[in-house]
Formats: structure tokens, sequence, C-alpha cells
């Protein structure tokens, strides 16, 4: 078995390394900005390790940890989204004074914590990979201790996802009790149409899933999260949690519950409707950016769930596209919010950025790109996002989901929209202060091009997507 | 044999007993006792019928740990003598409630039973090989090799929760002197006094 550890290289890489800078951080005093830099240097070394892992699939522990090409795609996706949030926020987090030593080590147990669950292919790794992520995302939430809001959005978030590890685990628990197994291939074996059981456990498991990727109508908390948290948490938790929720997702439908597609089926289309139209519908009278752009997070993956509803494997990929784009078009729309600082204080107000091209007309530019690609105007990476995941609904003849699908993008890019005309056309109501943060800057940059270039290379993620399912 | 159902009773009626005084019990410092007692019994039942690791982990776990954990809350709470309304006094809406809850969980107990009474194909069903290894060891077998992962992520997030309890919890209390004996042994007069000439309706500023 010693021979095979290096199938599970990253992980350990990563686990030493996140108990030797808890130890420097200990022992160190003021040691916030050595173990911020660290956690950089280890999140790129894991990346490295990754990029130099073999793609075979091989499976250790009883075959309980899976590695191949899906969990190391997905593994490099979730490492360099948090290096793009990480390094953004590192001013916003100085300047709020949420700098303590633990912030970025909480990162990287949570991290650690989606290794296990995209690459397990056990029922009770994938719980522990869960509970590790969601435990250190409530105490992300409510880091800044102090503040009424954040104390309050991490007593809430710890609540809700408390109750849906709960729903998840009884999932769990008899999904063991009906097909005899842990294991999700001899699940896959075990779990057809006549095992009522199982397929009764199936939906607590979804429920489960549903709420951790914050799906309608398991999305109540999102908002309330995104808007009470620092800005640079809500940035970690809009994107990264989401890319490893989806992927165990896209796991769960692909293994354990193959053969009861027909069951299935219909919980994603509901799910994936659902959050469309909310995301779409409730944006609309938001004044807050971060309570905008929870909501739209919420449509956005009702989007990724209708390629994920086809059940075959060219809408999985469509989704996991969409996912990928999606990572972009956020972390620059949250980096933009770190640029936006008045007075000493980072403003989350829409009207607040009335006339913002007057005064500073390069990023007014970069907002305008990064929500036309959210609302998915051509020829954007936003529009080929949603055009993939269409494409797959519409091959499989479900129309029904790909007008509905049609329609709210219509509506949703109403409220993108009027942010761009309040930002053009208003007149300018306050200046905001320059910001000397420049890695938020270049990552606005960098998501802009990648926005405005994927056109040109669609054909770069489609080849490494297409490889992930082929075993 | 004999003796085996002599303990068998003997223990199960004191966990009866001792479950029925939890509830009825007026001082709750008393209720946590017999909570005690009651899982000491119960951790000896477990232990009759071969399941000797988790009879210990009960007495570690729940006696160790939780009851006296119960038992700090109850007593700094200071709800001791708490008046027992359930029962006298005025009418209380607590009876009704509770009498639905116990009859659904009773319906769900003869559920329960019934299902497994009345369906040999459960019994029959199980193969589990019996072997001389006591479960401890068997537990230990497999937790740290084929389970090792498991295990130690359960550490992990055990550590998580520690970091997380400290980091939400600690404050670092601002202008507390604290006494340090090193600095208190190694003063000499030297670096202690100091003499000053006070000038008249002047005064001199002693500490600040």
């Amino acid at each position: 078995m010693l021979n095979n550890l290096n199938i599970l290289l990253p992980e350990i890489f990563l686990t030493l390394s996140i108990f030797s800078v808890l130890m420097i951080g200990v022992f160190i005093k003021e040691s916030f900005n050595l173990i911020f830099n660290l956690s950089s240097a280890i999140i790129l070394f894991t990346i490295a390790i990754i990029l130099n892992s073999s793609n075979e699939t091989e499976k250790i522990f009883l075959d309980s940890f899976t590695r191949d090409s899906f969990s190391n795609f997905f593994k490099i996706l979730i490492l360099i989204a948090s290096l793009f949030v990480l390094n953004t926020s590192k001013v916003f987090i100085i300047d709020n004074k949420i700098g303590k030593f633990e912030y970025p080590i909480i990162i990287l147990l949570s991290i650690l914590g989606m290794f296990f669950m995209v690459s397990s292919n056990d029922i009770i790794l994938f719980y522990l990979g869960l509970e590790l992520q969601s435990l250190s995302l409530y105490i992300l939430a409510s880091i800044d201790r102090d503040n009424l809001r954040s104390s309050e959005s991490g007593i809430k978030y710890f609540v809700l996802s408390a109750l849906s590890s709960g729903l998840l685990l009884y999932g769990c628990s008899l999904l063991y009790g009906f097909t005899g197994s842990t294991n999700f291939d001899l699940i896959a074996d075990q779990l057809i149409q006549d095992n009522t059981g199982a397929v009764f456990a199936m939906v607590f498991v979804l429920v489960g899933l549903a709420f951790k990727v914050s799906a309608v109508p398991f999305h109540m908390w999102t908002p309330d999260v995104y808007e009470g948290a620092p800005t640079s948490i809500t940035s970690y938790f809009a994107v990264v949690p989401k890319v490893a929720g989806l992927a165990v997702l896209i796991k769960f439908m692909f293994i354990p519950f193959s053969n009861i597609l027909s069951e299935w089926q219909l919980i994603i289309i509901f799910i994936s409707i659902a959050s469309m139209i909310l995301g779409a519908v409730a944006a609309i009278i938001q004044k807050n950016i971060k309570r905008l752009l929870a909501y739209s997070s919420i449509g956005h993956v009702g989007y990724a769930l209708a390629g994920v509803a086809t059940g075959v494997i060219s809408g999985y990929e469509s989704s996991i596209i969409y996912i990928s784009i999606y990572v972009v078009m956020n972390i620059g729309a949250f980096s933009c919010l770190y640029l936006l600082k008045k007075d000493g204080e980072y403003r989350e107000n829409i009207a607040d950025l009335s006339g913002l091209s007057k005064k500073q007309p390069l990023l007014a530019i970069s907002f305008l790109i990064i929500l036309f690609s959210l609302a998915g105007i051509p020829p954007l990476a936003g529009f080929f996002a949603k055009f993939y995941v269409f494409t797959a609904v519409i091959e499989q003849k479900m129309y029904a989901l790909a007008i509905i699908g049609l329609l709210t993008t219509v509506i949703s890019a109403f409220y993108y929209l009027r942010i761009i005309k309040i930002i053009y056309f208003d007149d300018s109501a306050i200046s905001f202060d320059p910001v000397k943060n420049s890695v938020a800057k270049l990552s606005v940059l960098i998501s802009c091009a990648i926005l405005i270039t994927f056109f040109l290379f669609p054909a770069i993620l489609n080849n490494v997507v297409d490889a992930l399912f082929i075993n | 044999m004999l003796v085996h159902s002599i303990f068998f009773y003997f223990f199960s009626v004191i966990a009866i007993f001792s479950s029925l005084m939890v509830i009825t019990s007026r001082n709750t410092v008393n209720s946590v006792f017999f909570l005690i007692l009651d899982f000491i019994s119960v951790g000896c039942l477990f232990i009759m019928v071969g399941a000797e690791f988790l009879g210990m982990i009960i007495l570690i776990v729940y006696v160790g740990a939780v009851a006296v954990l119960f038992l700090f809350v109850v007593m700094m709470l200071n709800v001791a003598e708490q008046k027992q309304s359930w029962f006298i006094g005025k009418k209380s809406t607590h009876i009704p409630t509770g009498l639905i809850v116990s009859v659904l969980i009773l319906l769900e107990l003869l559920v329960v039973v019934g299902g497994w009474k009345y369906k040999d194909s459960i019994m029959s069903s199980s193969t589990l090989e019996l072997s001389n290894i006591s479960n401890t060891h068997q537990l230990g077998l497999v937790m740290y090799t084929d389970y090792i992962l498991y295990f130690q992520m359960a550490g992990v997030i055990l550590l998580l929760s520690m970091i997380g309890a400290i980091l939400l919890t600690f404050r670092q209390r601002k202008g507390v002197k604290k006494q340090s004996y090193f600095n208190q042994i190694s003063r000499n007069p030297s670096s202690s006094i100091e003499l000053q000439e006070v000038e008249t309706n002047k005064g001199v500023k002693i500490d600040d």
C-alpha cells in the first residue's frame, strides 16, 4: 500500500504544510503577512504537484479515494480560484483588520476538504471532506467576530448548513442500508429503480448537495451570508465551494446514481428551473452589489444544473465548462469590488457606482465587460458557457428547460444592464479613492482578457473537459 | 446462564429505574446523577452482550465527558431547584404536546419491533463470521490500516474545530498587569529606587 501512497501526494503535502504554517503562526507574533505568502506558495506548489501527477484512474484505501483526470481538473480549478481570491483580497483583509494568521490556514483547510470531496469514491470519505469544508466556511463567515452582521451570517450559515448536513447524512445512511455498501461503484450496481428505499435515499442526498451549491429551494441562506460576511470571504464563498459542490454533484450523478437517471432527472430539472427563475427575478430589486451577486450566483448554478439535468456526458461537460467560466467572471466581479473604496470604507451599494465611467473609465469598462459576460452577451465567454449548456439541453430534446432558461437569461440581462446604465449614464455621486491593490487590478485585467478572447480559443477548455470522462 | 440472567435483569432494572428518575426527580443535579447511572448500566449491558468496545466508549464519552459537562452546565446555570410546574399548579400546554410526541415514538417503536420480529429474512441474512479476536482488537486492525484515511481526516476536522473555537472566542485583554517572577527577583535597589528632590507646592509625579 505504501508505494501507492503517492496517489495521495497532493493531499499529504497540503496537510503537512498546513500543520507547519500553523506552528509558525502560533510561535511567531504578528505573522499574518508571512503566513499569507507561505499559503500562496503552498497553493502554487500543490498545483505543480497535481500537474506532475498522472491522469490515469487509480484508487486506494479500499477504492474509497480516486485520482483521475476529473478530480485533478477540479483540484487545479479550486486551487487557482483560491489563489486569485486570496491574493486579490489581501489589501481588503488588512484594511478591515481581519488579518489574523488563521485566515489563510482555514482557507487551506477548506481546500483540503474540497480535495477529498472531489476525489471521494465512498460516502464516508465524501462526508468527511464535506464536513471539513463546511466547518471551515462557518468559521470564515463569522471571522469578523466583532461585526454583528458577520457573526449573524456565520450563525445563520452554521444552523442551516448543519441541518442540510443532517439530511445528507440521513440519505447516506439510508443509501448504505439499502445497497449494503458505502462505495460509489458498488452502490451504482445495487441502485436500480426497483430499489425504492435507495431511490428515497437519493432524494435526501440531492437535497444536501443542492443546499451546498445554494440551488433553489435551498438557497435561503445565500443572500444573507453573502451580504453579512466580509467581501473577501464572500468572494471565496461565491467561487470555490460552488466548484467543489458541482463537481461532487456531477460525480454522484455519474457514478452511484447513473442507473436511476429517470428518478433524479425531474428533481434536477425542477431545481434548475427554480434557481434560474429566482436568480433572475429576485436580483432585480437588490440595492447591494453583494446581495445582487448572491442572487446572480443562484441563477448561474441553475444554468450549470441544466447541463447536469441532461444526464449525458456532453451535458456534464457543458456544465463543467459553465462553472469554469463562472469562476473567471466572479473573480473579476469581486476584484472590482476591492477597488471601490471611499474614506477608508469599501462601498457595496449599487447607487454608489453612478457615474463611475467619468472618474475611472478603466474600471468602468472592466465592469462593463464582466457584467455583459455574466448576462451572456456574445462574443464574451459568458455567452459560450450558456451556449454549450443549452446546446446539450436541446440535443436531449428538453425544450421546456431550454426555453425557460433562455427567457430567464433575458430577464437577468435587465439587472446587469441596469448597473451598466448606472455606471455610464447616471450623474456621478461620489468619486472613489485610488486603491493600492495591484493584484486586484491585475486579476480584473486577466479575467477581462480571458472573457474577451475566449471565443478565439474555445478548444483549449473544451479539449481539457472532453478528456475528463474518458476512463 | 443463570448468573447471566441475574446480571442482565439487575442492570436492566437499574437502567429503567434511573431513566425514570431522570425525568421525575425534582432536583436537576440529581437528574444528571441518575443520567450518569443510566449510562453506566447501559454500558454494562453492552459489555454483557460482548460489545466491550461500545460499553467502554459509553463509559468514557457519555459518563466521562458529556454527563460531567451537563453537570457543570446545570450547576452554573443555577437551575438546581426547578419547580415542577408540569404536573402541579396551573394548566400546562406541555402535556398534550408531549403526549402526541410520545404516542408517535411508541408507534415508531412498534413498527421497528414489528418489522424485526416478523421478518425472518433479516435475521437469516446475517453472515457475520465470528472469530476469537476481541472487538477492540478487530477495530484496531482496520482502523489504522484500511481506514487510516478516515481516521486522520476526523483528526483534521477536530483540529479545525479547535482552531475555529480559539479564533472566534479568544480575546486578548489589554491593560492587564501580569506578574513576572523573573523581573521581580532580579530587581535590585539601584534599578528600582529613585531619589528625587521634592519641590515645594509642586510635588512629584508618581507612576503613570
